[in-house]
C-alpha cells in the first residue's frame, strides 16, 4: 500500500517538475544569468561592442561611492518614489471610494480614470511636454488665467522632477484606483452601516474601518509601486533626458548614460545591482514595518 | 427609553412600492416583533426606523421627536444585525468602545466600566480580547449585542439576529434575548422570519406580508384570532389546516368530506366559506365522527403523533398520541372542537366572528 503511494507521489512530483520546466528555463536564461552576468560584469572594465575585460575588483563599486552625480540620482530617485507612491496612492483610494458610491455614471467616471493607465508611456509622455510647454502650454495658459505665475516647467531644474511626479501620479493612480476597488467592494456594507449607526463620521470611517480592512491590497499596492517607481525611465527619456542639470536623473536612466552613451557597462552593471539591492532593501523594510500591520480578513 | 410611532410609513425603489402604508406604534419597554416570510418588507421597515433607508412618504416619530429624516446617529437607537457586523480587525473590546469613543465625550474609565458592565450581563468577560475571527457564532452575537447595549440607546433594533445561529444556539440566545429584555427594561424592535421566535420572544407581533401589516398583537391573541388565512397558516406550528366550504342559503355549510349547519344569525354570510382548524381542535374518534378522512402521512415527534389526514382534496394536521397512531392510508373519523374552528371569507381571506355549528 506505501509502496504504491510512494510510486505515485513520486509521479506527481515528476509532472509537477515537467510543467514547471519550460518557465524555469525562460526565468534562468532571461532573469537570473543576466543578473549573476551583471553582477561578473561589475567586476570587469567591460566597454560596449568590445570583447575583451578586464578584472577590476570592487573598484567599480568604491568608484560609485565617490561619484557625486550617483548620489544625487539616487537622491532624485527616492525622492520621486517617497512622493509618487504616497501621493498616487492617497489620489487612487479618494478616487476609489467615491466609485464604490452607487451614483449613476460611475462606469464613466471609473473608466475616464483608469483611461491614462492604457495610454503607452511614451505617447503619455509627449502629451506632457505639450501640457508643460512654457510658452503655450495648456497647465501655464491655466496659471496664467488664475492669476499665478508661468513656470518653466521641464526647463526649469527645480520643477521638472516635480512636473514628472504629477505626470506619475495622473498615469498611475487609475490602475491603483481599480484595484483598492476590486478591495472596497469586499468590505461588507453592514459595517459601513453599524458604523454609521454608533455615529463614526465619513473620515474616521474610511481612516478606521476602510483601511484596516483593505490593508492587504494597499500593502500590495504599495510594494507594486516601488518597483514601478524604479523602473521609470520612458518619463525621463522622453521629456527632460535627465535634465535640466541631471535634476530629473534617476538611476534606470544613469544605467542606461552609463551603458549605452559611454559605453561602461561594467560601471552600468555596477549601478543596475547596487539599485537591486536598494530596491530588496526598501520592500524589506516595507515588509517588516508595514507588513506587520496587515489584517486579513476572515480566516488565518 | 422610549415609544416609537411609525405614521403611513411607505418606502419604494424606482415606482417599486415594498412597505405600504405602515403605521405601529412600540410602546416604551415592550419587545415587538416584525415578522414575515423573506421579502415582506419587514427588515425594510426595521431600516427605515434606523435610518439606513430613506422613509419615502410618512411620519417616524421616536420619545416625541420627529425623525424621519434625521440621519442614523441621530435617532439614539442601537442595532444588531444578522451578520454581527463586528470589526474584524478589532478586538471584541474595541468593537464595543470604537462607537464610544468617536462620538461621545466620555472618559476612558466610563467607558472601561459600561463595557465591563455590558460584559458581565452578556457573560463575554474572558473573551474581550479577541478578535471575531477567534470567537463562536454565539459569542459574536453576544459582542454584537454588547456593542449595543453599551450605547444605552432608547430603542434597539434586531435585524434576524438569530438566523446564522445552529438550532440548539438559537433556542438558548432566545432565552438570553428574552431575560435581557425583563431585567434591563428595553424597548425592542426585532425582526424575524421565524414565527416561533416570533411568538416566544414578542410582547406583542406585528405580522407582515407583501409590505403590508396584516395584524398586530399578543402572540397568542394572534394564534387564537388570526385576522386572515395568511397570519392563520403562517402563525402556529404546525400550521392551520384550511378547508373550503360552500354556504347555501338554508344555513348549512357543505363539502364533498361533511355538512355543518351555521346560526345564520348574522346576515350577509358570503356562498365561498374557508374553515380554519388547528392540529389540536381535531380529534380522531373511533366512530364515524363529523367527517371522513385518510391518513397521509404519520410523523411520530416524541411525545405525541403528526398526523396529516386528507379531507376531500384538503389535507389538515391532527394531533395525536403515539402508541396507536394510524398508518397511513387509514380511514379515519375526525371531531372538530366547535367552540375554537374559525371562518374566513373564501375570496379576501378575512376572518369572519360567527359561532359555527357543525354536524356530521
Amino acid at each position: 500500500m506505501s509502496h504504491r503511494f510512494a510510486t505515485v507521489w513520486r509521479k506527481e512530483v515528476f509532472l509537477a517538475y515537467a510543467l514547471l520546466l519550460p518557465s524555469l528555463i525562460f526565468l534562468a536564461a532571461f532573469t537570473y544569468w543576466p543578473i549573476l552576468r551583471s553582477f561578473w560584469f561589475s567586476l570587469h572594465d567591460v566597454a560596449l561592442g568590445d570583447p575583451r575585460i578586464f578584472w577590476l575588483g570592487a573598484e567599480n563599486y568604491l568608484r560609485l561611492l565617490d561619484d557625486g552625480l550617483f548620489w544625487k540620482v539616487l537622491g532624485n530617485t527616492a525622492f520621486y518614489t517617497l512622493t509618487t507612491i504616497p501621493l498616487s496612492i492617497i489620489v487612487a483610494l479618494l478616487l476609489a471610494v467615491a466609485m464604490d458610491s452607487k451614483l449613476r455614471g460611475m462606469a464613466i467616471y471609473r473608466s475616464a480614470f483608469f483611461y491614462p493607465v492604457m495610454i503607452p508611456s511614451v505617447a503619455a509622455g509627449m502629451v506632457w511636454v505639450f501640457l508643460y510647454a512654457p510658452g503655450y502650454g495648456p497647465i501655464n495658459e491655466a496659471l496664467n488665467f488664475l492669476g499665478l505665475p508661468r513656470l518653466d516647467w521641464l526647463y526649469d531644474s527645480k520643477w521638472a522632477l516635480p512636473a514628472i511626479i504629477l505626470m506619475s501620479i495622473w498615469k498611475y493612480s487609475g490602475y491603483f484606483m481599480l484595484i483598492l476597488l476590486a478591495a472596497l467592494k469586499l468590505v461588507p456594507s453592514d459595517l459601513y452601516e453599524a458604523a454609521r449607526l454608533d455615529g463614526v463620521g465619513p473620515v474616521s470611517r474610511l481612516l478606521h474601518i476602510t483601511v484596516p480592512l483593505i490593508s492587504p491590497t494597499l500593502y500590495f499596492v504599495i510594494v507594486i509601486g516601488l518597483l514601478h517607481s524604479y523602473q521609470i525611465f520612458d518619463y525621463v527619456y522622453v521629456m527632460t533626458q535627465g535634465g535640466p542639470a541631471d535634476s530629473t536623473n534617476v538611476l534606470t536612466f544613469y544605467i542606461y548614460q552609463n551603458g549605452f552613451q559611454y559605453q561602461d557597462i561594467g560601471y552600468a552593471s555596477t549601478i543596475a545591482n547596487t539599485l537591486l539591492i536598494f530596491v530588496l532593501g526598501l520592500i524589506g523594510l516595507v515588509a517588516l514595518t508595514l507588513g506587520r500591520r496587515v489584517h486579513y480578513m476572515g480566516e488565518r | 427609553m422610549a415609544t416609537v410611532t411609525l405614521q403611513n410609513i411607505c418606502k419604494s425603489y424606482d415606482k417599486r412600492d415594498v412597505v405600504h402604508d405602515v403605521s405601529l406604534t412600540i410602546e416604551d419597554r415592550e419587545f415587538m416583533v416584525l415578522v414575515g416570510p423573506s421579502g415582506c418588507g419587514k427588515s425594510t421597515t426595521l431600516r427605515m426606523v434606523a435610518g439606513l433607508e430613506d422613509i419615502t412618504a410618512g411620519q417616524l416619530v421616536i420619545d416625541g421627536v420627529d425623525v424621519t429624516h434625521a440621519a442614523p446617529q441621530k435617532r439614539d437607537i442601537a442595532m444588531v444585525f444578522q451578520s454581527y457586523a463586528l470589526y474584524p480587525h478589532m478586538t471584541a473590546y474595541r468593537n464595543m468602545a470604537f462607537g464610544l469613543m468617536k462620538t461621545t465625550k466620555l472618559s476612558k474609565a466610563e467607558i472601561d466600566s459600561r463595557i465591563h458592565e455590558a460584559a458581565e450581563i452578556l457573560n463575554i468577560n474572558d473573551l474581550l480580547d479577541r478578535r471575531p475571527k477567534e470567537l463562536s457564532g454565539g459569542e459574536r452575537q453576544r459582542v454584537a449585542i454588547g456593542r449595543a447595549l453599551v450605547r444605552q440607546p432608547k430603542v434597539f433594533l434586531f435585524d434576524e439576529p438569530l438566523s446564522n445561529l445552529d438550532a440548539k444556539l438559537r433556542n438558548r440566545m432566545r432565552g438570553e434575548l428574552k431575560r435581557l429584555h425583563r431585567e434591563l427594561g428595553l424597548t425592542v424592535i426585532y425582526v424575524t422570519h421565524d414565527q416561533i421566535e416570533a411568538m416566544t420572544l414578542g410582547t406583542r407581533v406585528a405580522m407582515m406580508s407583501k409590505g403590508r401589516l396584516q395584524q398586530v398583537g399578543a402572540p397568542m391573541d394572534i394564534y387564537m384570532h388570526p385576522a386572515n388565512t395568511f397570519v392563520a397558516t403562517f402563525i402556529g406550528s404546525p400550521e392551520m389546516g384550511l378547508i373550503p366550504c360552500k354556504a347555501n342559503g338554508t344555513g348549512m355549510l357543505s363539502h364533498t368530506a361533511f355538512q355543518a349547519g351555521i346560526d345564520m344569525g348574522q346576515a350577509g354570510l358570503p356562498d365561498d366559506l374557508i374553515l380554519g382548524v388547528r392540529a389540536e381542535e381535531v380529534s380522531l374518534t373511533q366512530g364515524i365522527g363529523m367527517a371522513r378522512g385518510r391518513v397521509e402521512r404519520t410523523e411520530l415527534i416524541g411525545a405525541e403523533a403528526l398526523l396529516e389526514v386528507a379531507v376531500g382534496d384538503e389535507r389538515i394536521t391532527v394531533r395525536g398520541a403515539v402508541a396507536g397512531a394510524p398508518e397511513p392510508g387509514t380511514e379515519v373519523g375526525l371531531d372538530f372542537d366547535l367552540s375554537r374552528v374559525r371562518l374566513f371569507h373564501g375570496k379576501t381571506g378575512h376572518a369572519i366572528d360567527l359561532q359555527v355549528d357543525l354536524q356530521d
